[in-house]
């Protein structure tokens, strides 16, 4: 069996995130390259799928960068191998080319259970996972906490909210995207960070997956960025419980009028 | 992609993430408590044995990762910003007996003892300083004398790390006026530790005596030849006066970092500390002899390796980084004022932890008399 794993090198958590003088767009100047947060379970439950059923685990990522550092990177943490495609094509894209890329190199591998992140830590779009199950004709299941994998029959459960879980059984493929818990990432041991450096990485370019400029086109761009708007001074309100709370619930009535 | 001194290749990187990853998370947590108790965290050392990084320098041959100096500085650089201490019995596992021992012995005998040490089930130290000999360590008086197939050892080792929990040691004893080197498992009959020596910094790891009376070694682990000591002795002092130069880098590295974030955040006189210019020279000073050192550190680093030997640039690297350690964790406690003084931050920690780095491994007396001595050779030739 083949297990996919797409993950998207963001900002790294602490990184500054600027913008353009223009406002077109983010500034990529000084920032600290990383996988994204979520993606690290995705890549550590297609590890433990892979230890326990077998197969081979292959990684993909989409960007117009070269992300092959943070990809390699990942590899140390157990995948086999990794296709990244990298085209200036994808300068602009928006979910659905980034889908679209993902979704062809997934099938070319010929991969039946892929794993994302819930979602990236830039964007926050929450729809690359879903858009590349459609594009595959696949099912998904999202925000799953726990899988496992029995033949060709899985069983995820998904949290839905308020502490409500839902079971969902179904066969493969399926396209599975992970919540914080679904497992605990290892780190990378110092031996498979020195293997790592061997394991294929085969950068593609959208061409080489037959697809064109034309088929990653956004539909969606994003022309104006601006900072959020300073946030106002804090007031701290001094003395016990009871008197300061009198005072919250005052102020919030009389001040902020939002009671 | 351009020249990278502190991550020459992209494995140093990757180690460097991991490394920094594995310290914030699991040892930044539980520094201060064994600095407190002054023990060491044997669960801890294990889990450097699973991340692989208790043979870093042993060839993929012999088990390890078969990586360089680099990497092994890299290692003690980033353990030291949260836990120097520990980093001081990592230090005193991985190169003062095992990457020692790599290179000193046969095949036998690694098979015997690496799977042990690699993962950290046995702990394991080294014996050179004795309550007579410290700087002028060819004055020991340690002896081993043949009895049928085994040896004899007498003597007495002291300031041995991980005295307190080692299950074997590398010993170096006299044999007929010649030091040389024995691998002494802690059950040897004859063998026995002192009581846990304490001390000011470096709680994180322990230290004791070894005490041999009429200690019997089998003949099997005495470690290379008769008179080899003196060789395996002196080629390791240069990796390991690079990582105690580089846990001296990340004393003050962490102290450069909480010095700049305190002088920003605490307001004296309604305005941010870093606006006087008292401050701002502990701050600038700090930072620049910080970064000094890191290239001194690393750019020697390239060139210590098993075959490669280099005292002039290892022994000019800890001499010049040992201070750098003290006097940033020195300013870092000045910056904070009472807070730094207070254990309820790390800087007083770190502050303790540095002073040893102009001792352990050879004072910085020792550094500058064996500088001298090879310089004037080099230059007089
Ligand atoms: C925390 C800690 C851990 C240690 N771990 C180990 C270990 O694991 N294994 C091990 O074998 N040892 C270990 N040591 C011992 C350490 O290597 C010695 O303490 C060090 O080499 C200095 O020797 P000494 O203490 O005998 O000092 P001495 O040699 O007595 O030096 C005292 C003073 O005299 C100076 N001096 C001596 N000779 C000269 C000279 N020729 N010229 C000028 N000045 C001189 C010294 O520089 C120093 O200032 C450890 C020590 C400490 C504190």
């Amino acid at each position: 069996m083949k297990i996919g794993v797409c993950i998207k090198s963001t900002p790294d958590t602490s990184s500054r995130i600027q913008i353009n003088p223009g406002g077109d767009d983010l500034s990529e100047a000084g920032v600290k390259w990383a996988t994204s947060p979520y993606d690290m379970f995705a890549i550590e439950e297609a590890v433990q799928t892979k230890e326990a059923t077998g197969g081979e685990v292959i990684l993909f990522s989409a960007s117009h960068q070269d992300t092959s550092k943070e990809v390699r990177k990942a590899l140390a943490l157990g995948p086999d191998s990794a296709v990244c495609i990298q085209d200036d094509g994808l300068a602009k894209a928006d979910s659905l080319s980034f889908a679209t890329s993902l979704a062809k190199a997934i099938e070319a591998e010929g991969c039946t259970l892929v794993f994302t992140g819930k979602r990236a830590s830039d964007g926050n779009n929450i729809q690359v996972p879903a858009m590349v199950a459609e594009l595959l004709g696949w099912p998904h299941v999202s925000f799953v906490t726990d899988f496992e994998l029995d033949g060709e029959s899985f069983k995820a459960v998904r949290a839905v909210g308020g502490g409500v879980e839902e079971v969902i059984t179904g066969n493969l493929p399926v396209v599975i995207t992970a919540e914080r818990g679904l497992n605990s990432p290892r780190y990378a041991k110092l031996p498979m960070i020195v293997k790592a450096k061997k394991k294929p990485l085969a950068t593609k370019s959208l061409a080489d997956l037959g697809l064109t400029a034309d088929d990653v086109a956004p539909i969606v761009t994003l022309s104006n960025y601006e900072p959020p708007a300073e946030r106002g001074d804090c007031i701290i309100l001094e003395g016990d419980a009871a008197t300061t709370a009198k005072e919250l619930v005052r102020r919030l009535r009389e001040e902020a009028k939002v009671l | 992609m351009s020249f990278d001194l502190f991550n020459p290749t992209e494995e140093h990187r990757m180690l460097r993430e991991m490394v920094a990853e594995f310290t914030t998370n699991e040892v930044e947590p539980q520094a201060a408590e064994h600095d407190i108790k002054g023990t060491m965290n044997v669960e801890l050392m294990r889990q450097c044995g699973e991340l692989g990084l208790l043979g870093i320098t042993v060839p993929e041959e012999g088990g390890g990762a078969g990586m360089d100096t680099v990497a092994s500085v890299i290692v003690h650089h980033e353990l030291s910003k949260s836990d120097p201490g520990f980093a001081l019995a990592y230090l005193a596992h991985s190169l003062l007996f095992v990457n020692n021992f790599y290179y000193a012995s046969n095949a036998e005998q690694r098979e015997r003892y690496m799977p042990k040490v690699l993962t950290g089930e046995w702990i394991a130290g080294m014996g050179m300083t004795e309550p007579g000999a410290g700087t002028d360590v060819l004055g020991m008086s340690s002896t081993a004398v043949r009895d049928g197939d085994d040896w004899i050892l007498n003597g007495v080792k002291t300031y041995i790390t991980n005295g307190c929990e080692a299950h074997c040691f590398q010993v170096y004893a006299k044999v007929d006026g010649r030091i040389t080197t024995f691998v002494v498992d802690r059950d040897c009959p004859g063998l026995s530790t002192s009581h846990h020596i304490d001390k000011l910094g470096m709680r994180g790891s322990t230290m004791s005596e070894l005490i041999f009376e009429d200690c019997r070694v089998p003949g099997n682990n005495l470690l290379g030849e008769v008179g080899g000591g003196m060789v395996h002795m002196m080629r390791n002092l240069e990796i390991e006066r690079l990582a105690l130069a580089a846990m001296s880098l990340g004393i003050a590295d962490r102290c450069v970092e909480i010095m700049v974030s305190h002088a920003h955040e605490r307001k004296a006189f309604g305005q941010s500390i870093n606006r006087f210019g008292q401050i701002q020279k502990y701050i600038g000073d700090s930072y620049a002899m910080t970064e000094a050192a890191r290239c001194l550190i690393y750019n020697v680093a390239q060139n210590v390796g098993p075959d490669v030997r280099n005292r002039i640039g290892s022994d000019a690297a800890k001499l010049f980084a040992a201070p750098v350690g003290k006097i940033v964790a020195d300013n870092a406690m000045q910056v904070m004022g009472g807070q730094g003084y207070c254990r309820e931050y790390p800087v007083e920690r770190l502050w303790r932890d540095a002073k040893l780095i102009e001792i352990g491994g050879g004072t910085l007396e020792s550094h500058q008399k064996n500088l001298t001595k090879d310089l004037s050779a080099k230059f007089r030739q």
